[in-house]
């Protein structure tokens, strides 16, 4: 069944170019309600198209998956140490100033 | 003079010194694009909440885009602190309401821009111009070939091919592929990071991905995960 409707398919994609960019598009969630409609009902007739989506689908889900790095810990703690320093160093100082101008 | 009063002198032209010092600072090494950022002043304890609630949500985000950047953990641990520290000193001029995401990797950018990628470890500027060079075609933003690879070679992938390649990639282009994919920024919001017009943008990411793609099907045909199919032919990778 699915062999005969793979066999019914467009071989060859006269477009090709300007799909690829449609099919980024859609799965950016750039293209517009009536270009993704015109685009899915393209692709269950044209091979390539089909073919494009897919890969182009798999790739920003692996992209999604794997690249991801968590923070340290210690980065967080320092940075929040940081600020915790430089927020005492400011209410110390500009009350110290304050004062002096007065 | 007392010694309270020489306390107090003291204390003085270390604050002009550090000020001016502070100001030469800006002035010498904030990017043209960033002065746009107006510097409110806002109370401490304001600027702290801001931080804590706007900001630090996004820290893994930041970090994981700066590792993504310098291709270093230690680099990119400095990269988000002085990112931070920077995004302090102006939280008076974030709006809040408006995404803090956008805005903090912007500062990140700018920081990775100015600082960083003189010393990176990554791809020179010379060798990103070689490749817009090689990838821009006349009119049309498709590169010349289409990459020989299937959804399902890139499923079978490791992790570490994928990250691999995206490390491969000049740094421009790892930058908008991370950033759409793996952040979810719109065309719009990538052109306001990035600084660039949005066709820019769209035709830097189609190029992105061409090169992304071209490569695992490389590690594909090298790893043999393409051998059933091109086999037919005898041929062996």
């Amino acid at each position: 069944m699915l062999s005969e409707k793979i066999t019914d398919m467009k071989k060859q994609c006269e477009h090709q170019g300007d799909c690829m960019q449609l099919i980024q598009r859609i799965l950016d969630k750039e293209a517009t309600p009536e270009e993704e409609a015109m685009f899915l009902n393209k692709k269950e007739q044209c091979l390539p198209c089909k073919d494009g989506f897919e890969l182009e689908q798999s790739l920003k889900k692996a992209i999604k998956e794997k690249c991801i790095s968590k923070c340290p810990d210690e980065l967080f703690k320092s940075i929040k140490a940081k600020l915790f320093i430089l927020l005492a160093i400011i209410s110390i100082l500009i009350p110290l100033f304050c004062d002096q101008n007065k | 003079m007392s010694d309270i009063s020489f306390f107090f002198v003291w204390i003085n032209i270390c604050k002009i010194i550090s000020t001016l010092y502070l100001k030469r600072k800006v002035l010498m090494e904030t990017p043209v694009e960033e002065l746009s950022i107006e510097e409110k002043n806002i109370a401490p304890e304001k600027a702290k909440a801001i931080f804590e609630k706007e900001f630090m949500p996004h820290l893994d985000a930041m970090y994981n885009f700066a590792l993504r950047l310098t291709n270093d953990e230690d680099d990119a641990q400095d990269l988000v602190q002085d990112t931070c520290l920077k995004a302090y000193r102006f939280a008076g001029s974030f709006e809040p309401g408006t995404y803090a995401k956008a805005w903090l990797f912007r500062i990140l950018r700018n920081n990775f821009i100015n600082d960083y990628r003189k010393k990176s470890r990554g791809p020179s500027k010379v060798e990103f111009e070689w490749v817009e060079q090689a990838y821009v075609g006349e009119e049309d933003a498709e590169p010349a070939f289409q990459a020989d690879l299937k959804a399902e070679t890139v499923n079978d992938m490791m992790g570490d091919e994928i990250t691999k390649a995206i490390q491969a990639l000049p740094v421009d282009f790892r930058m908008i592929i991370i950033l759409c994919d793996l952040e979810d920024f719109s065309y719009e919001e990538m052109a306001k990071i990035l600084n660039i017009p949005i066709g820019t943008v769209r035709s830097r990411l189609h190029r992105a991905r061409a090169i992304l793609k071209d490569t695992l099907a490389d590690y594909a045909r090298k790893r043999g995960y393409v051998a059933d199919t091109l086999s037919e032919d005898g041929t062996i990778f």
